[in-house]
């Protein structure tokens, strides 16, 4: 099993409160951003415009390797907790492993429905953009 | 200076600060944008309304029918004689929206908690982690009150009567360059622009940095003197989904006292999928 399908068979088998205090956690288990990258937040860069936080993401591929790298405000804790999941899913893993993974990861992991259609497009740009660096990167 | 058209609808943090214990008959309720923002903390004794998972219906695109409101309110504590505050994120859009719709069953006594979630954070007031429980509540809500809502219908016939309308969105949202607020998700309007006639007054415009509404006198020099609404017109708000303009009805109808705003909560993303409708860019 791989630490997506962990993560979301873990996800899967909760109820929608249960799932929503999960995400709490995953929220706080953000790490904090390594102090190498401030400047580049700084300066605007990396940022997911189409996110309604300010959301800021680094995908970085090296030796076979996918390295990302997020900070989002804790005013923000949906969008923290999501991109929590997508660094223990995919921070680490090789390109191919994160290619491989479903297009539309929100219903992988339960999300839809407790969210709704207007709170989840951020989500998505927010996933794509890992996707899309990892395959402009190889 | 002046006060507004109806003062006691919009309360200070002072004012909750001073009723956080012994609230009977008061019930705090936040509404957020973000789901999870109630659950990483909150003014103590608050309940949580989301806008998604309790007020809008899932099969639906309405808001929960009144038996569900009532029976929403019951388990939230709230009587029908309970002074409900609301407050929020986001300048209390979301706390505004759910104001809106307790004012569409009927509630009476709803107030807004000036600044919302911010403010009360900058004044470092304290917040909780802990969920408070009351005693279940009997409530009776009333069928919708259309006088706060409009249909697309509705809309239309205002439109062709040349009525005014409030288009609360982004510049660039109302000139249909952009068919979401910027730096916010794309939600599914197949044309860009507005309703014909419709006059821009971005949202934001009523609200100073720290979230407060701005004073009587420049929310009048916005909307009475530079943009010629009269108080006594009927006039409808609308933007995207709805939760902007609910933020601008409130201004309207309790800040400046208008007696006719209808909050079109189909708004763009319904007007701009519509067939055999116009639209102006």
């Amino acid at each position: 099993m791989t630490r997506l399908e962990a993560i979301a068979a873990e996800l899967q088998s909760v109820d929608d409160a249960t799932r929503l205090e999960l995400l709490l956690d995953y929220a706080n288990a953000l790490p904090p951003l390594a102090e190498e990258y401030h400047a580049i937040r700084d300066a605007g860069l990396g940022m997911v415009h189409e996110c309604q936080s300010p959301v800021f993401l680094m995908v970085e591929v090296a030796d076979d390797v996918v390295k990302l790298r997020a900070d989002v405000p804790r005013e923000a804790p949906t969008a923290r907790s999501f991109v929590t999941l997508l660094l223990q899913s995919f921070d680490g893993e090789t390109p191919a492993a994160v290619l491989a993974a479903p297009d539309d990861i929100l219903p992988l992991f339960c999300l839809t429905n407790i969210l709704g259609m207007q709170r989840t497009r951020g989500l998505r740009a927010i996933y794509h953009r890992v996707k899309q660096e990892v395959a402009r990167q190889l | 200076m002046q006060s507004y058209a109806n003062d006691r609808v919009l309360v200070s943090t002072d004012w909750v600060a001073d009723r956080l214990a012994g609230t009977g008959s008061v019930r705090l309720v936040e509404s957020n944008e973000d789901v999870l923002l109630y659950s990483t903390g909150h003014i103590p004794g608050a309940v949580h309304i989301d806008w998604v998972n309790d007020l809008n219906d899932q099969l639906v695109r309405d808001y929960v029918g009144h038996t569900r409101f009532a029976e929403l309110c019951a388990e939230k504590g709230i009587g029908n004689d309970t002074t409900v505050v609301f407050y929020g994120d986001k300048s209390n859009w979301w706390a505004c929206y759910a104001f809106w719709v307790f004012k569409l069953y009927g509630h009476a006594d709803c107030r807004i908690m000036n600044g919302g979630r911010s403010k009360w954070q900058a004044e470092e007031r304290p917040l909780t982690r802990e969920v408070p429980e009351y005693p279940p509540s009997t409530y009776s809500a009333q069928p919708q009150d259309r006088s706060v809502r409009a249909f697309r219908d509705e809309v239309l016939a205002h439109m062709e009567a040349g009525l005014p309308l409030v288009d609360v969105r982004s510049p660039a949202e109302f000139n249909g360059t952009l068919l979401h607020m910027p730096a916010y998700p794309q939600e599914g309007a197949l044309r860009g622009g507005h309703i014909p006639g419709a006059n821009n007054i971005p949202w934001s415009r009523a609200v100073r940095e720290d979230a407060t509404f701005k004073s009587r006198e420049e929310l009048e020099a916005i909307y009475l003197e530079e943009q010629g609404l009269a108080p006594d017109a009927d006039t409808i708000a609308y933007c995207r989904i709805g939760e902007r303009s609910s933020h601008s009805w409130f201004v309207l109808t309790y800040l400046l006292g208008f007696t006719g705003v209808r909050n079109y909560d189909g708004s763009w993303t319904e007007w701009g999928n519509l067939v055999g409708v116009p639209i102006e860019k």
